[in-house]
């Protein structure tokens, strides 16, 4: 029986606890580089956005089967208090030594018990009464962590290191001037003494660009704009007009992924502004809608693969892309696998950029395929009928890989629009559409889709009653973690499909994805929704 | 007691009637500064229309109550950029989406409330201390750094001590090194755990309910408990931080101290 006393302690006993402490004060320091790399070998952490550098969000834990999902539980909710109406809670919750560390809606973060979901500190950002919006939403996507440091990117563009043990904040930069429309919400992206973010705003007159900033002393290290400037590479596929490049769009409010090995970051580019409007930028528009891959320790672009050239329909390319050493047609390929916006899967070598597979994973009527040179072969501009919605045929929020099973799951959505370009009034602060999109809501709908990564085929699918946003996450034994529009968390069979289990979060799951760890032996998995953030597990501690 | 409350509320406008022939401010509302400032009667109705008005959630005292997340209002003016002009507005139009409403006073009225708050609000140092801030800086680093931040330097366990100086006088200070036990702050409760496996675990109380305790530890980890896994839960009296006699830290060492912290302004 826990004795619970009100005393005054010697001054004895005081000496004692305070040269003790002094003697343990090395077992707190968080975690290095290295323990980011060592990923999921370490079950009781989860360091980074996708759980480790891969992007495949596939966790090597086995205490929840399918045979016993059906036994989940709620063990606690955390209410976050604020929220994105019309979006969700988007974020992935970073876990070390028994705390998350979790960001949320309108830049409120806290460090959470993870054992009873009760808050250490909570920190809210004073934002600006002139905030432009420019990601679309008040959201983030998560803390990056490196020592007792945590990273975060606010929507008035800055970046902010905090005390993880206190929530003070460090230090801040601006990234770039939130006024004309720039923002952030992505996860940083934690490399050795490197802390990477990417920017919002494609929407406005904003380029976009890549940071990589010293963790310690905040200064950048390097910059990479993901529209050329004038006379350089790439700047061919633009108008020989300075002030299109400098408006020229290409967010990257996604994180990224990265290979040690070969010292490459991977990491999605967004649309051309304006999104609808064409007729200021005739060409390929390099590189929105691309996926780059850079030096780390340059950020010098190694090479790029433009999924949808002279974009026009707002399908930003960012997205996590998922790395895998795989064998493809008898060789071993380092590849990296894309899940579209335009709705084809991609398989590309991520060693040199070249294209390997892309078939369609929608009914989408937008290209009939991409040919061999990795080129959509554009069947249809949207002038013989419907395109799949600006929202894509799936966004940003993250797919999953399943090693054994050789499938990529994602969240599709399958959508029906018209686009009507109109010349945009071009003003700084103002968003840039440049034009209308009209969608048949009553037709659209959602599902769960997982397809062989060396065809493309889809193997299985489960159905939602409409488009959905919630992400994916997989574990060793052979569970498919999801959510969807209408606020189911669920369960799936990797290799059926079939669904295990759900439970009714009250609000829809958009834009996240689970996360699962252990600890004190139990196997927790979590997800957020709404203002809520739920832990489960297969019975209580 | 809300009669006593709306009691006070009229009593409280009687006194403004009365208050406000006293000054020509009629054409001076609806500007940046504070046209009542330096009149100590402003403060002193300000103070009547608070307890009437306002102590309901920020408590008579103004310090606010923990409770219903009702910041302590002394502090006010030390946030950065924090300004007269800004605690007008919040009083007049709130914070939307929490539970402070707007309120309808006559601007007279808001600005007598501002008047109040400057009148209670904490203030820093007093004077120039006159010290060696450099010695300061080295006696800092050897005796206060493992738990407090100066300039982004030091440890997490204690209060961020770079703008102290505009917060707290020197005597609130030196109180607070010779005996930091006569007052801990709210975030600065001690306890002591015994957890499973006989492990000591020691901090100040971060968080808690019926049925856990959220602790940051003496070792600055950041640690929480079931309290049905703890064998001991013991709620200290005595500060976590170290006390420092005049054997430790002489009065010229304290003086150095503040002229360094002084000095960081």
């Amino acid at each position: 029986m826990m004795k619970q006393i009100k005393k005054r302690a010697t001054l004895l006993l005081s000496l004692f606890f305070f040269f003790s402490a002094n003697l343990s004060a090395q077992s707190g320091d968080g975690p290095t580089y290295e323990d980011i790399l060592d990923g999921f070998n370490d079950p009781s952490r989860w360091l980074t956005y996708s759980g480790d550098y891969s992007g495949r969000r596939h966790s090597p834990l086995t205490q929840i089967t399918p045979e016993n999902a059906d036994q989940l539980r709620s063990i606690w909710t955390f209410q976050s208090g604020t929220t994105t109406r019309g979006r969700g809670w988007e974020t992935t919750p970073l876990l070390d030594d028994g705390v998350l560390y979790v960001t949320g809606s309108n830049n409120y973060a806290w460090a959470i018990d993870a054992r009873t979901g009760r808050a250490f500190w909570e920190y809210r950002r004073n934002l600006p009464d002139d905030l432009t919006y420019g990601a679309s939403a008040p959201v983030n996507r998560g803390f990056g962590m490196l020592g007792n440091q945590l990273f975060m990117v606010t929507l008035d563009a800055h970046l902010l290191s905090f005390d993880r043990r206190t929530g003070e904040v460090l230090w801040e930069r601006e990234l770039a001037d939130y006024r004309v429309g720039y923002s952030a919400t992505a996860a940083p992206l934690i490399l050795d003494n490197k802390v990477i973010v990417g920017i919002s705003g494609g929407e406005y007159q904003t380029r976009g660009f890549i940071d990589a900033f010293d963790p310690v002393s905040g200064e950048r290290i390097w910059r990479f704009n993901t529209i050329p400037g004038p006379g350089e590479p790439g700047s061919e596929s633009w108008p020989n007009d300075p002030q299109v490049l400098a408006q020229g769009g290409g967010g990257t409010w996604m994180n990224g992924s990265f290979d040690p090995d070969l010292n490459l970051i991977y990491w999605g580019v967004g649309n051309p502004n304006p999104d609808y409007y064409d007729e200021t930028r005739p060409g390929d528009n390099l590189y929105t809608d691309s996926l780059v891959a850079l030096d780390a320790n340059t950020g010098e672009l190694r090479w790029h693969y433009q999924f949808t050239p002279h974009d026009v329909n707002d399908w930003d390319s960012n997205h996590m892309p998922v790395l895998a050493n795989i064998e493809w047609q008898g060789d071993q390929r380092r590849v990296v696998m894309v899940g579209n916006r335009n709705g084809f899967f991609y398989v590309l070598d991520r060693v040199t950029g070249e294209f390997l597979l892309g078939e369609p994973f929608t009914a989408t009527t937008w290209a009939r395929e991409i040919g061999e040179d990795g080129r959509p072969v554009v069947l249809n501009d949207g002038s013989l009928g419907c395109l799949p919605d600006p929202w894509g045929s799936t966004n940003f929020y993250p797919p999953t890989f399943v090693p054994g099973l050789d499938l990529f799951i994602l969240t599709a959505r399958e959508t029906c629009a018209t686009y009507v370009p109109e010349e945009p009034a071009n003003t700084p602060g103002q968003s840039n559409f440049g034009g209308t999109v009209f969608i048949d809501s009553a037709s659209g709908y959602g599902a769960l889709r997982a397809l062989d990564i060396h065809t493309g085929a889809l193997e299985w699918e489960f159905r939602y009653p409409s488009p959905t946003f919630g992400g994916v996450m997989s574990t060793a034994a052979g569970l498919v973690f999801a959510g969807d529009h209408e606020g189911n968390f669920m369960a799936f069979d990797a290799e059926s499909g079939k669904n295990v289990w759900h439970y009714q979060t009250g609000s829809r799951i958009w834009g996240a994805a689970a996360i699962t760890y252990m600890l004190d032996g139990l196997q927790y998995v979590m997800i957020p929704s709404g203002t809520t953030l739920t832990a489960f597990a297969l019975r209580s501690p | 007691m809300k009669d006593l409350i709306n009691t006070l509320g009229l009593c409280s406008r009687i006194l403004v009637l009365f208050f406000l022939p006293l000054v020509g401010f009629h054409s001076s509302f609806g500007q940046e500064l504070n046209p009542l400032e330096g009149d100590p009667r402003a403060a002193r109705v300000g103070g009547s229309i608070f307890r009437a008005q306002c102590a309901t959630c920020h408590g008579a005292d103004a310090m606010g109550i923990d409770s219903i997340d009702a910041p302590d209002l002394t502090q006010i003016f030390t946030r950065p950029g924090s300004s007269e002009q800004d605690v007008f507005q919040t009083i007049r139009e709130g914070i939307p989406g929490s539970i402070m409403p707007p309120h309808a006073f006559p601007e007279a009225e808001i600005w007598m409330l501002v008047s109040y708050l400057r009148s209670v609000g904490v203030s820093g140092f007093t004077g120039q201390i006159q010290g060696d801030p450099d010695r300061g800086m080295f006696l800092f680093s050897e005796n206060c750094e493992t738990c407090h931040r100066m300039n982004g330097q030091g440890g997490s366990l204690g209060p961020n001590l770079s703008m102290i100086a505009a917060v707290r006088s020197e005597d609130a200070i030196i109180n607070s090194i010779r005996d930091p036990s006569a007052i801990i702050g709210r975030q600065y409760k001690p306890v002591s755990v015994l957890a499973e496996g006989n492990v000591r675990f020691r901090g100040i109380i971060k968080s808690e309910d019926a049925f856990s305790i959220q602790v940051l530890g003496t070792n600055q980890v950041l640690r929480g408990f079931r309290k049905s896994t703890l064998q001991e839960l013991v709620y200290e009296d005595q500060s976590v931080m170290t006390t420092f006699n005049e054997s430790a830290l002489n009065g010229r060492d304290l003086t150095d101290i503040l002229s360094y912290l002084q000095s960081n302004l």
